[in-house]
This record gives structure tokens, C-alpha cells and sequence, in this order.
């Protein structure tokens, strides 16, 4: 079993329940069942096991902090705006315009291999080099001359094997566009735009005549769709077409002209609403030839059977395969169509994005990157990392040779970090906050004494409420670490002293403070030091705080008739609720009044919010 | 790598701040640019000595003197045990010549790692058992988990968390994950008298 590392996950308040905007209801339900969940809103303990927990815990990295609603902010709950489109290959940036005519896909030479997704690159055909020019560079010069195929240098699939070669080097997609597999040529979106508007060729297929509809060429998608949508829109403009096939049906069938005006004006945006439609109750002549859009489906698949058979399920394409194709409005239809690896073809890239993030509260952009596709850098970046203490948490191993010795004597839980927990076992873990921001912070702690679900493990937060002294600047934390580096004895202005007092134990300031100041500081201290005690911190520095968390982990012995334990509820999980509170400067929201007020007042905030913490997996 | 205090310890620290295990394998060493503040851990290989062999042909053309550098890497990387930095290959005008391999600013190479990639931007991180194909091209802000295999030639734009073997993009760097590549932390814990990973 894979080894857990130790996670804090945060929970956004946009899943809470007594934060989503519930209707206020007057008289509410009297169900039973309501009522529990009614009353739950205040005092119920988060479970990280509910199928909605999932949804709402994210690691501290990828929360974001509206700074002016004060609240966290999660990547399900914010708004994205796209800023920039470019191609992740080629990182040229994609003009939206370009987006709307040329589709979300590197119209340059980025292509990916349709069999393993590595990149392809163009490479001359007959690749086999020279032995002559390897040895003498000097007439280097020698160009290569086409054909070209795109090569995977990864899995060494080549266009060439499903018979795609380009002349010449440069504008592959354009070229692309042009060929089949199997290289023969087809045409491009705007040739068979011509040829649908060209009345001679229309005509030339009419001629065949409505009667043997079966004879008709397969037409491409775009060229079907086009069809059908010319024969309906004369179908509801045609008066004479009510011919009340299926009248009883209503409006509600397929063939009724307002139901096809309704789903049509959904996918091309009204342009076919006929207000005259309304009004009429009738039914439509379905499309009859390829020249009213209708394809006869190929339902005989010998030609498949047969290929599978000679070809071998290797040569099938497999479904992420064939996810990965592009839509191709050019090719024929779906019917029957390319499920062997002969089929596929080179999957230009899909374009990426950088999208600026908006809070959905107050609209306010929270993140803004640069709109350049090269810049790393953000206008905006409110990350709570930079707001929320952050909680590392570290497995404790109490009892003889304390620190990095770690001789293990005692039984109270594992050193080594990603051990298993013992079941019915006491282990303590140390939570180090941290805090980011410049005031002091007062953070008060709620866990239930049993986690919830069915195995029930005990928790008890030995410190449940403490201060955390103020994050300074990097410069002071430079300077202070330079003066516990060069003697310890830093006892300047900085922040009360340098790394030695720093680390002090919060007991040792208490009693012994004289023992710590020597020169091994916490590390050499191991008489009483490493007593446990209800109320106390473990160990503080300059912007963090650290305290223990004892856990009893409960046993995984099910009763026979038990439900079989499910994927990972071996995992001790405790929630937790954190709430935050400091004095920040006054009206941050409101600058005007800020100006003219007292720079002074001080205004009391706090933040509070769910988290929970995964400690280890508890040994079967 | 020009002094040597007279304590021999596992690592040569160097003025600008290197941190070289002596047991690390560096070949043709003067081919090698260290941007200072990096730390080469043991059995580490790096093959300064595959030079490019043809220059470019405006470097020629001036007559300039040739740029011999091979490898070069920035401040604050970090090469973990038993990787490897490799100048990829390839044909140019029809004759072989090595590329150098350019490595930004707090780049961590995880241990076993193969790197022939063309460039690495800075805040990279390769994870362990990762093999970067010839010519790749690597970004700011990458996060390469362990075990992946990146083709020759590919490209990963910034931001990007890549895994697979081929590489495919999983998922992207959150906002609140760009310090976490910051190396600065972890230079201390390496050298002759590492110090504990700061809270």
C-alpha cells in the first residue's frame, strides 16, 4: 500500500450549507428529516467522507482570497475569463478572431501523433542519411527534398503508414486540410462551399433523379447539414407542407415544423425562427435524397469484420484514440467509419489558454495573469496562502534522544513519516502553523472528540487555542538568520532574538529558560522537555506555532456482516474547524474614508473555516 | 570550483556558492556553467564534454570565438542523486552536432532523472525516474511527476503538470503553488554542514 503523506485540505465556504443561498422559508417543512438538517447548520461536524466532501476540499495552493469579501475562494466558485488562447506547442498566441473562423486548433505545423500524443515533426521521407554528408559537414548543404511526413519520435509512427505525404515543409495544415488517408485529395470547407453554391454540379446530380436515392455520393457532414437545412427552411416556408401526417402528435414530434424551428434556433441562434411557424399545426415531408441531406446508413460492416480479422485487434484504434481526433466536418459520415489505426490522423494541438479569475460575489478580478503567452507573472494574485495560516503536519516521536536521533524507543506513534498507524494505539502528530500575514493572530481550533463515520477514531487537540506572532518582512527574517548563523547571540532589535530563542519551547520559557539558552537550544534539552501537556503549545517561532494532536486510531476489525471497508476509509481523516481572528487595519473596502480617518483604528476581523486532516493510513 | 578549503568534506563548496559532492561524475568540466548556489549530490553525471561541433553558422561567419558551453545551469538548482544532464543531439544541415543544454534558475532534477532537454526554464521540477527527451523544451513554473517520460521535441508551456509516458499535460500549476518551487530552502539542507529545513 502506497505510503501517505500527511495533507491538509481546506474546505471553501461556496459548498457550505448555511452559506448557499437557501430560501428563506416562513414556515418551514416539518419532515423529520429536514428538521435534523436544519438544526445541523451551526454545530454539525463536517464529514471529509461524504460523497459532497469531495467537491469542496482543496489543498491551501489552489484556494484564492477575495480581499474584499474576506472569504476563500476555491477553483470550483470562481468565475474565469479567458485571456489569452495560444498553442502550447508552438506558443504563438491565437487572435480570438483567428479562434472563430480556424476552431480551437494550432493552425501551424503542431501536430500530435494520433497513436501516443507525442509530438510529431516533419521529416523528409526518405530519412535515410547519407553516409557521404555525415562525413564531410562541409557540402552540408544538400536540401532535403520532399516528400515530407510527420514522424513520431516517441513511438516512430509516421503519417507516410497511413499514406498521408506532404510535398512540401511548411504549411502541413493547410496541406493536411487537402488529403485523405491514403493520400487522396479532398476538398477544403471553402471548395466544398463553392461546390454546394455551384449550379452546375448540383444539377449534374439531380439529373440522377429522386428515384434512385441509394445511388447517391456520400456527402461530408458540413455538405449533409447544409442540405437538410436548405430542404427544412423550404419545408417551413412552404405553405402547401402541412400534410397532417402525424397530427395527433401535436407539436411535439419530430416532424413538426415548430419543433424543428425550436431545436434548430438552439444551434444556429435563431436564424431559422418563423414567427408564422407558430401558428401552424402540421407535419413536414421528411428529406427523401442526398440533395435534401438524406444519407441511407451503411449498416453492412463485412468490410470491418473482414479488416479485424486480417489486421488483428492490434489494429484497432482504441477508444482514447479515437477521442483524441479532431472532429472532421470534412470527412464522410459517421457510419462505419474509422475504428482501425489506418484511419487515424495527426491531431493538430489543442489551443491553451491563461484565464483571469473573478470572485462570483463581488466580481472583483482575484487573479490576472500577463496577457503575453512567454510572461510568467501575474498582475493579480490574491492566493490565500497568503492570508490563511497554512498547517504543516509532522508525525511525532516522543520519548528518549529527541530530534533528528529519533531512537524510537517509545511507542507513541510513528517517526517515520508515512508509517501506518496502530490501531487502538495513542500517536501524536505536531501541527505547525504558519502564519502569512503582518498582525498577530488568534486561532482557536475545533475537532470532534471522534472522527465522524464508521470507524471512529479518537482526537484530542491538546492545544485548541494560541496565538501566532506576526509574519515579518523577508528582510528581518534574512538578517535574523544571518545572526543565528554567524554566534546565536543575536539578542538585537530584530524580533527578540535570533535562532536559538526563537526555537525555544514554550515550557522551557516557562521554568527552565536558562537550560534552553545554552548552546544546543531545544535539541540538547531532553529531560522534561518532551511531556506532553493539555494547554500548551510544543514550540513557536517567529510567524509560527506548533501543537499536538493526539489520536487513538480505531480499530479496522469489522464485525462479520459489516459492509467491507471502501477505498480508502483506512485513512484517519479528522476535520477540523479553524477560526482566525487578528486586528487588521480599518476599511480596506473603503478608501476614501480610510484617507480621512484615523490611520490607527483598528478593526477586528476573522476568517474561520473547515479543514481536514489526513494523518496516515491506519494498519488492517 | 577553484577553492578548496582545507576540510575535506562530501561536498567542494565553491566562492559562488556551489555545492558539488566529490563523488559526482562532471565531464569536461570547463564546458560546464554553474550560475552559483547549486547543489550537485553524488553519482550525479553531467557530459560537459558533448560540445556542439558545428556552430551556428552567423558565429562562424563573424569569426567570433567558438562558445564552447555545453551545459550551462542557473542559480539555486538542486541535482539530486544519481541524475544526469546530457546535451542532446542532432542532425543540423545534414551532420550530427550536440546542443547545449541551458537549465534556468531553481530547477530541481529529482533523483535518476535523464535530462536532454534543449532548455529548462526556471522554477522547474522534474521528479524522480524522469527521462526528458532529446530537444525538449521546458518552461517556467513545470511540474514533471515521477516516472514520466517526455518525448524528443516536446513542448511544456508554463504552468504545466505533466506525467505519462508519453508525457501528457494533467493538470495546471495553481496560483498559490508558485513558491513552492523556490529552492532556496532546500540549498541549505545540502553541503558539509547542511542545516534543518527551515518551519
Amino acid at each position: 500500500m502506497a505510503a501517505l503523506t500527511p495533507y491538509t485540505y481546506i474546505q471553501c465556504p461556496c459548498s457550505d450549507f448555511s452559506t448557499l443561498g437557501r430560501p428563506s422559508d416562513p414556515n418551514p417543512p416539518t419532515g423529520t428529516e429536514a428538521e435534523v438538517d436544519d438544526d445541523g447548520d451551526d454545530d454539525r461536524t463536517f464529514d471529509p467522507r461524504a460523497p459532497r466532501a469531495n467537491y469542496s476540499l482543496y489543498p491551501l495552493e489552489y484556494l484564492l482570497y477575495c480581499e474584499d469579501c474576506h472569504q476563500i475562494r476555491c477553483p470550483r466558485c470562481i468565475a474565469e475569463e479567458i485571456v489569452t488562447y495560444y498553442c502550447p506547442n508552438c506558443l504563438f498566441e491565437v487572435p480570438s478572431s483567428n479562434l472563430k473562423s480556424e476552431g480551437n486548433r494550432c493552425t501551424r505545423s503542431c501536430f500530435q501523433c494520433p497513436v501516443c500524443i507525442g509530438p510529431l515533426a516533419v521529416t523528409s521521407v526518405e530519412t535515410k542519411p547519407d553516409p557521404s554528408l555525415l562525413a564531410a559537414p562541409d557540402n552540408a548543404a544538400a536540401p532535403h527534398a520532399g516528400p515530407y511526413a510527420l514522424t513520431c519520435s516517441y513511438c516512430a509512427w509516421s503519417s507516410a503508414e497511413v499514406g498521408i505525404q506532404f510535398e512540401k515543409q511548411n504549411g502541413i495544415h493547410a496541406q493536411l486540410a487537402k488529403l485523405r488517408n491514403g493520400g487522396a485529395t479532398r476538398l477544403t470547407a471553402k471548395e466544398r462551399k463553392e461546390r454546394r453554391k455551384d449550379p452546375s454540379y448540383r444539377s449534374q446530380h439531380t439529373t440522377e433523379g429522386p428515384g434512385a436515392p441509394h445511388e447517391t455520393e456520400d456527402l461530408d457532414l458540413e455538405t449533409q447539414f447544409a442540405n437538410l437545412k436548405a430542404f427544412h427552411q423550404g419545408q417551413l416556408v412552404d405553405p402547401n407542407s402541412a400534410d397532417t401526417g402525424l397530427t395527433a402528435l401535436g407539436d411535439l414530434g419530430f416532424s413538426s415544423p415548430t419543433s424543428l424551428s425550436r431545436i434548430m434556433s438552439i444551434y444556429t441562434g435563431g436564424s431559422l425562427q418563423d414567427k408564422k411557424a407558430k401558428s401552424r399545426v402540421g407535419a413536414m415531408r421528411e428529406a427523401l435524397d442526398a440533395n435534401e441531406g438524406f444519407q441511407v446508413a451503411r449498416l453492412d460492416e463485412s468490410a470491418a469484420i473482414e479488416a479485424l480479422r486480417s489486421e488483428g485487434h492490434d489494429g484497432t484504434a482504441s477508444a482514447a484514440q479515437l477521442a483524441d481526433q479532431p472532429p472532421n466536418l470534412g470527412e464522410g459520415h459517421l457510419h462505419g467509419r474509422g475504428r482501425f489505426t489506418p484511419g487515424l490522423r495527426p491531431i493538430p494541438y489543442l489551443l491553451r489558454t491563461k484565464r483571469s479569475k473573478r470572485c462570483p460575489v463581488c466580481r472583483h478580478i482575484i487573479s490576472k495573469p500577463e496577457a503575453k503567452v512567454q510572461a510568467t507573472r501575474f498582475r493579480i494574485r490574491l492566493v490565500a496562502g497568503s492570508y490563511i495560516p497554512s498547517i504543516a503536519i509532522r508525525p511525532l516521536a516522543l520519548g528518549s534522544g529527541s530530534g533528528s536521533g529519533g531512537g524510537g524507543t517509545s511507542a507513541s506513534g510513528p517517526a517515520v513519516p508515512g508509517a501506518l498507524l496502530e490501531p487502538l494505539r495513542p500517536a501524536h502528530y505536531l501541527l505547525t502553523f504558519k502564519n502569512p500575514i503582518f498582525e498577530t493572530i488568534k486561532v482557536t481550533l475545533g475537532a470532534p472528540a471522534k472522527t465522524p463515520g464508521r470507524l471512529a477514531s479518537k482526537v484530542t487537540v491538546l492545544c485548541p487555542d494560541f496565538e501566532i506572532d506576526a509574519n515579518t518582512d523577508v528582510w528581518d527574517e534574512a538578517l535574523n538568520q544571518g545572526g543565528a548563523g554567524g554566534g546565536g547571540g543575536a539578542g538585537g532589535a530584530g524580533g527578540g532574538g535570533g535562532g536559538e530563542r526563537e526555537r525555544r519551547r514554550r515550557r522551557g520559557e516557562d521554568g527552565a529558560a536558562g537550560g534552553g539558552g545554552g548552546g544546543g537550544g531545544s535539541q540538547s534539552n531532553i529531560n522534561h522537555q518532551n511531556q506532553l501537556e493539555v494547554g500548551k503549545i510544543w514550540e513557536r517561532g517567529r510567524n509560527w506555532v506548533s501543537i499536538v494532536v493526539e489520536v487513538v486510531p480505531a480499530s479496522l476489525r469489522l464485525e462479520p456482516g459489516d459492509a467491507p471497508l471502501t477505498e480508502d476509509e483506512d485513512i484517519l481523516e479528522i476535520p477540523m474547524f479553524v477560526r482566525v481572528e487578528w486586528e487588521g487595519e480599518a476599511g480596506g473596502d473603503e478608501v476614501g474614508s480610510v484617507a480621512t480617518r484615523d490611520r490607527e483604528a483598528r478593526e477586528k476581523r476573522e476568517l474561520a473555516y473547515w479543514c481536514v486532516l489526513g494523518l496516515g493510513r491506519i494498519r488492517p | 570550483m577553484s577553492s578548496r578549503r582545507p576540510p575535506r568534506g562530501e561536498y567542494i563548496e565553491t566562492d559562488t556558492g556551489n555545492k558539488v559532492a566529490r563523488k559526482a561524475t562532471l565531464v569536461g568540466t570547463q564546458n560546464i556553467m554553474l550560475g552559483g548556489k547549486t547543489v550537485i549530490q553524488p553519482e550525479v553525471m553531467i557530459r560537459g564534454d558533448l560540445i556542439r561541433t558545428i556552430q551556428a553558422s552567423s558565429q562562424s561567419a563573424s569569426g567570433a570565438a567558438p562558445n564552447n558551453t555545453a551545459v550551462s545551469i542557473g542559480r539555486y538548482c538542486f541535482l539530486s542523486r544519481g541524475c544526469c544532464l546530457r546535451p542532446p543531439g542532432r542532425l543540423y544541415n545534414g551532420a550530427f552536432t550536440f546542443m547545449p543544454l541551458r537549465m534556468g534558475d531553481h530547477v530541481f532534477v529529482g533523483p535518476g532523472s535523464v535530462v536532454q532537454a534543449a532548455s529548462v526554464g526556471s522554477h522547474v521540477h522534474i521528479g524522480a525516474k524522469v527521462s526528458i527527451g532529446e530537444l525538449a523544451i521546458i518552461k517556467e513554473y513545470v511540474r514533471i511527476l515521477d516516472g514520466t517520460v517526455v518525448p524528443p521535441n516536446m513542448v511544456i508551456p508554463s504552468f504545466s503538470i505533466v506525467a505519462g509516458q508519453p508525457a501528457r499535460l494533467i493538470g495546471e500549476v495553481p496560483e498559490g503553488g508558485h513558491e513552492a518551487f523556490e529552492l532556496r530552502d532546500l540549498y541549505k539542507t545540502a553541503g558539509n554542514n547542511p542545516q534543518p529545513m527551515p518551519i
